[in-house]
């Protein structure tokens, strides 16, 4: 069981049994489903050279995104501070600004974003970068209060709940408790176009996570301290007469002791998880010893530091023999349910000149216009205040960013934030039900991405809930764009 | 006799001859019997090796000692020989029983902490020195190696695992906010569930962290409403969870086969208005910021003019009457009642419990015995932790070796306790008695110490499902949640630095310029002194043994023997330094295998 690199045909016969098997969970039949339709239809991939990557940067714990973008059209601000209470920016503030006015005008509705963002309202303007609004997980399509209220219609799981929700950010299957999730799902898809098939698609930079799991490969760990020098294993130093040999047999035994067959499935997963550990490991260490220092400055955070990394890991692409990789990101600590006006003083800033100074190194290596970045977050938070922060909600505000895509706009519809007469908003705590699905958003990128729209259902299985009002029975076009993210 | 012995297994004769045999005699019935064919926990996993010799000299382990030190892995975060031959003397029930009426609590951490932070104000002349996040850990370690009470030292690592507060919060730097908390959790591992919820309640740290801490009632005017994070975390993670459940810790299902919500997003704004109120007991004004590092040892005091008033509809029709006067803990009892006797608490709590001791997938029968006993401990109790404990380890699952063939039986060793058990396994030990760890030289290596969860959700969650044939099983392994290629190569290179290079312990000065001029004071140190001499060619096998026992339970099978025992070979083997050398190669080798990392 080591060395667990299962066919397309073994993949699809295993997990169909193990459906059959297990009928407590929704999961098990929706992927019987998706599978069915995946082996009935032959994926197409393209077998062009070009390269592409999409950075996912997850704001973990429910990011207060309507104080990061805000209308300043004077009846919408007005909704703005009534609602939002000792949560609001104010817009006339000076030294610092609380908001700074993006180069933004839609008959009339205009938009700032939070005073700490100095370097994303830079690339609005500049066209490189591009918020998405009142995006949301969404089963169908709930079109007000009063169908959810009703109870007619699929809701997310656990919604306002961080595990569930953050869970369903990544998996874009929110009727369900699903391990596998949209990057691993495309990985699964677009494999092939890799060169080197022991090394994944997915590179992460914050260990485990659902985004980059698939049902055929799951994602490589890096750290962003990870370099050349210090990605093997460590062994006797170089002072021993004998280290090299030495090291060696250390390093097969566990090698042969990791390969070995095992009964027990815990002990078949760590085995087969740790030799493909030590195969990546062999492959990045001789890849990033081709890593050219960036001119680009970081700033030195954790943020920073991962999308450094990222542009380095970018930089000696082909050394990985990748035309496709997938980027999994984290930053945490965005559960404001306290002091939310202080800690995005704090953290805002970071986030905006970490996607800042990244732009620029994409830029410095010439991969501007092949690379994707874009935010995610388990939830938006409540509008009304509990007293210095703001609780779980849903529908929330996010940034795309790259040179592929249209910048400077803002996709989907910005809600009304009033209370009252706003059929959008689920709660007088003011919960705004999302009017964009991430479906919606997933199904663009994934286009763009070399997704076939063939094979769109099987990356988003309720994508159809969203642009047919028929039975779906044919899939989208390529050119299916609900939002117009890509020209 | 000899035919319930052959079906199996580990406990059974333990169980019914440890009063009245001492261990040769139980050998000896064994031995009569001639092996244990079938069973897995082997000696030596060669049964070439396996005579009744090797038990008779004592270089040979039995399924008596395997069954012990299985048991011990299930109760204990590690242990050492003698623990074994403790357990199988006493047998377990006796063992659990004299753990939970013999080992009293020796020092709080909150002493502990104390004690150093005075040690720091003296040392700088400066009685203003705060308490430091390096105090709750010298204060943890010295407990954990210094204190007898293994199997409390486990539940309450357990319940930091489910009534989370972590150090990546605003008292992260605070050691009485760490160490008083879990002084709560250690005080309350073999007392009653409902007490546990009371105090950790009531804890400044997880009212700090669940920011309901300062958390006024509504006003409307303001559009201000209580914060509903304990309300919705205290239901989902630390009560009843999601769904409602059988006993047995299935799902109850609705006529359409689905699941039933246990609460919806009403109830946590009704929960929400009940932890309104609660601020530091220790200021003059509710809203204030800590007094002072201590400000986090005091309960919270209500203040009930900041209490939300009213009615409050809890779960199952249970309301919180109208006080009046406004009554704020008063309201706080009711609602943790009404928790605590929601028909969740039992299989839910349970089975967190279970996955932390015994295995990751706990059949429902299990469940349902270890819930019965929480319901009722046989007096009429409910939420007796000792009734939970004992039912857990007791449970003919959790005892039988036949369980550990089972293909998915068993879990993913936490990598913390891979580590402290290095330290238990082989008598880490100090010159001065003072142990000092402040554990980050593990943690950034296996993401993992105690109190250093990331979220509340835990360092994993319960439902977590790697890719593959767990996966593909629909089973769970919550281990496995941190168990990325970077915490692979971490923990076998952390192994490496801890064994081979014996960089075991981290230690800092206590205070800037404390002049501790030799830190192997309180730096342990291991002791391989027995191991060493099992070093020769010939007598590699008992040393594989020996370690297999120790660290392994057992399991270590007869072609990973082979290949560890094939590698020692190759090196020298001509003064002690070599000896060491093997030993240490034969320690990492044997912890980086999968039969020792999963425990089953």
């Amino acid at each position: 069981m080591s060395k667990r690199k299962i066919s397309r045909r073994s993949f699809l016969g295993e997990a169909s049994c193990a459906a059959i098997g297990s009928t407590a969970f929704l999961s098990s039949f929706l992927n019987l489903g998706m599978i069915n339709t995946l082996s009935a239809r032959p994926h197409i991939i393209s077998n062009t050279n070009d390269y592409k990557a999409m950075v996912c940067i997850l704001l973990a714990g429910g990011a207060d995104t309507y104080n990061v973008l805000v209308p300043t059209e004077n009846t919408e601000y007005s909704d703005y501070q009534t609602t939002r209470g000792d949560l609001a920016l104010d817009k006339d503030a000076v030294n610092p600004e609380q908001l700074i006015d993006l180069d933004y005008d839609d008959n009339g509705r205009t938009f700032a974003v939070h005073g700490g963002m100095t370097r994303v309202r830079d690339m609005f303007d500049s066209g490189d970068l591009s918020f998405l609004s009142n995006i949301g997980t969404l089963v169908e399509p709930i079109a007000n209060q009063a169908e959810f209220d009703a109870g007619i219609k699929k809701l997310p799981l656990g919604l306002y709940s961080h595990s569930d929700q953050i869970m369903h950010w990544q998996t874009s299957v929110p009727q369900s408790r699903s391990a596998v999730g949209v990057g691993g799902r495309m990985s699964d898809i677009l494999h092939d176009m890799n060169t080197i098939s022991n090394v994944s698609m997915n590179i992460s930079l914050a260990g485990k996570n659902r985004f980059q799991t698939g049902n055929q490969y799951q994602e490589y760990s890096i750290g962003n301290s990870t370099t050349a020098a210090n990605i093997g294993l460590d062994g006797f130093s170089s002072y021993l007469n004998n280290s090299g040999l030495l090291n060696d047999i250390k390093n097969n035994t566990i090698s042969n002791v990791v390969e070995q067959e095992y009964n027990n499935i815990f002990e078949q997963t760590i085995g087969s998880l740790t030799s493909q550990t030590s195969e990546s490991i062999e492959i990045f260490e001789a890849a990033f010893a081709n890593i050219v220092p960036l001119s680009t400055s970081f700033s030195d955070n954790n943020l920073s530091n991962d999308l450094k990394k990222i542009a380095e890991t970018i930089s000696v692409r082909s050394h990985l023999g990748a035309n496709r990789q997938i980027f999994f990101v984290t930053i945490g600590g965005w559960d404001h349910h306290d002091n939310v006006l202080d800690n995005q003083n704090a953290m805002l800033p970071v986030v905006s000149n970490a996607l800042g100074e990244f732009n620029d190194a994409l830029t410095e290596i010439g991969m501007h216009n092949d690379v994707v970045t874009f935010t995610i977050s388990d939830f938006a938070r409540t509008l009304t205040s509990n007293g210095n922060g703001s609780d779980h909600a849903w529908g929330g505000n996010h940034m795309i960013m790259g040179g592929p895509i249209n910048g400077g706009q803002i996709f989907g519809d910005y809600p009304s934030l009033a209370l009252d007469g706003n059929d959008l908003n689920l709660s007088n705590r003011g919960r705004i039900l999302p009017t964009t699905s991430v479906d919606e958003f997933y199904a663009e990128i994934a286009l763009w991405f070399g997704v076939s729209p063939n094979d769109l259902d099987y990356i988003l299985p309720n994508l159809c809930n969203f642009y047919s009002s028929s039975n779906c029975t044919q899939p989208p076009g390529m050119n299916y764009s609900p939002l117009g993210m890509f020209s | 006799m000899t035919y319930f012995i052959s079906r199996c297994s580990c406990f059974i004769f333990i169980l019914l001859f440890h009063h009245s045999f001492i261990i040769a005699q139980v050998d000896t019935i064994v031995l009569g019997f001639g092996g244990y064919e079938g069973v897995s926990i082997t000696a030596s996993g060669n049964s070439s090796e396996s005579d009744p010799d090797n038990s008779i000299n004592q270089d040979g382990y039995l399924p008596n000692l395997n069954a012990a030190a299985r048991f011990l892995s299930q109760s204990t975060l590690g242990y050492n020989y003698n623990d074994i031959e403790s357990v199988t003397l006493l047998g377990i029930e006796d063992w659990i029983s004299d753990q939970m009426e013999n080992k009293p609590i020796p020092f709080t951490l909150l002493d502990k902490v104390t004690e150093y932070r005075q040690f720091a104000r003296d040392g700088l002349n400066n009685q203003e020195i705060n308490s430091n996040s390096r105090m709750w850990d010298y204060s943890w370690w010295q407990y954990h190696m210094t204190s007898d009470d293994l199997l409390r030292q486990k539940v309450a690592l357990a319940l930091s695992e489910i009534i989370v507060v972590s150090e990546k919060s605003p008292f992260g730097n605070n050691g009485f906010a760490l160490g008083d908390y879990y002084d709560v959790l250690l005080s309350n591992s073999f007392g009653n569930f409902r007490d546990l919820l009371q105090d950790v309640t009531y804890h400044a740290s997880m009212g700090v962290y669940l920011t309901y801490l300062n958390n006024p009632k509504t006003d409307t005017l303001k559009n201000q409403y209580p914060d509903e994070n304990y309300a919705r975390e205290l239901m989902q993670l630390f009560t009843i969870g999601l769904y409602e459940l059988n006993n047995d810790g299935t799902r109850i299902l609705d006529n359409d086969g689905d699941p039933i919500s246990t609460y919806d997003n009403d109830d946590i704004l009704e929960f929400s208005k009940i932890f309104t109120g609660l601020t530091w007991a220790d200021r003059p004004n509710f809203g204030s910021n800590p007094y002072r590092d201590t400000s986090y040892i005091a309960e919270m005091a209500m203040w009930n003019n900041f209490h939300e008033p009213g009615v409050k509809n809890l779960l199952n029709g249970f309301q919180v009457p109208d006080r009046d006067p406004v009554d704020g803990n008063a309201d706080i009892s009711d609602a943790l009642d009404n928790l605590f006797d929601h028909p969740n608490v039992g299989p839910f709590i349970s089975t967190l419990l279970i996955q932390r001791m015994v295995t990751s997938n706990p059949p429902a029968e299990y469940i349902d015995r270890v819930a019965s006993a929480f319901n009722d401990n046989g007096q009429g109790v409910r939420g007796d932790m000792k009734a939970v404990v004992n039912a857990i380890l007791l449970d003919p699952i959790a005892k039988a070796c036949d369980s550990g063939t089972d293909p998915q039986f068993g879990k993913l060793r936490e990598p913390f306790l891979r580590y402290f058990q290095i330290n238990k396994a082989f008598n880490a030990n100090t010159t001065s008695g003072d142990y000092r760890n402040d554990m980050d030289y593990v943690y950034r290596f296996v993401q993992q110490k105690p109190l250093a969860s990331p979220s509340v959700f835990n360092f994993y969650q319960m439902d977590y499902q790697p890719l593959g044939p767990v996966n593909d099983a629909n089973l769970f392994a919550p281990e496995f949640q941190i168990t990325s290629s970077q915490t692979i190569a971490g923990w076998i290179d952390g192994l490496y630095r801890f064994v081979m290079n014996e960089n075991i312990a981290d230690e800092y000065d206590i205070y800037s310029g404390e002049q501790n001029a030799d830190y192997d004071d309180e730096i342990s140190t291991i002791d391989l002194t027995t191991e060493m001499t099992m070093t020769n060619d010939n007598e590699l096998h008992i040393l594989i043994d020996r370690l297999n026992l120790l660290l392994a339970q057992g399991r270590l099978s007869e072609p990973t023997i082979e290949k560890i025992v094939a590698a020692l070979k190759q090196f020298d083997n001509d003064d002690e330094s070599d000896m060491e050398l093997r030993v240490k190669l034969a320690i990492y080798l044997v912890m980086s295998s999968p039969e020792y990392l999963i425990n089953r």
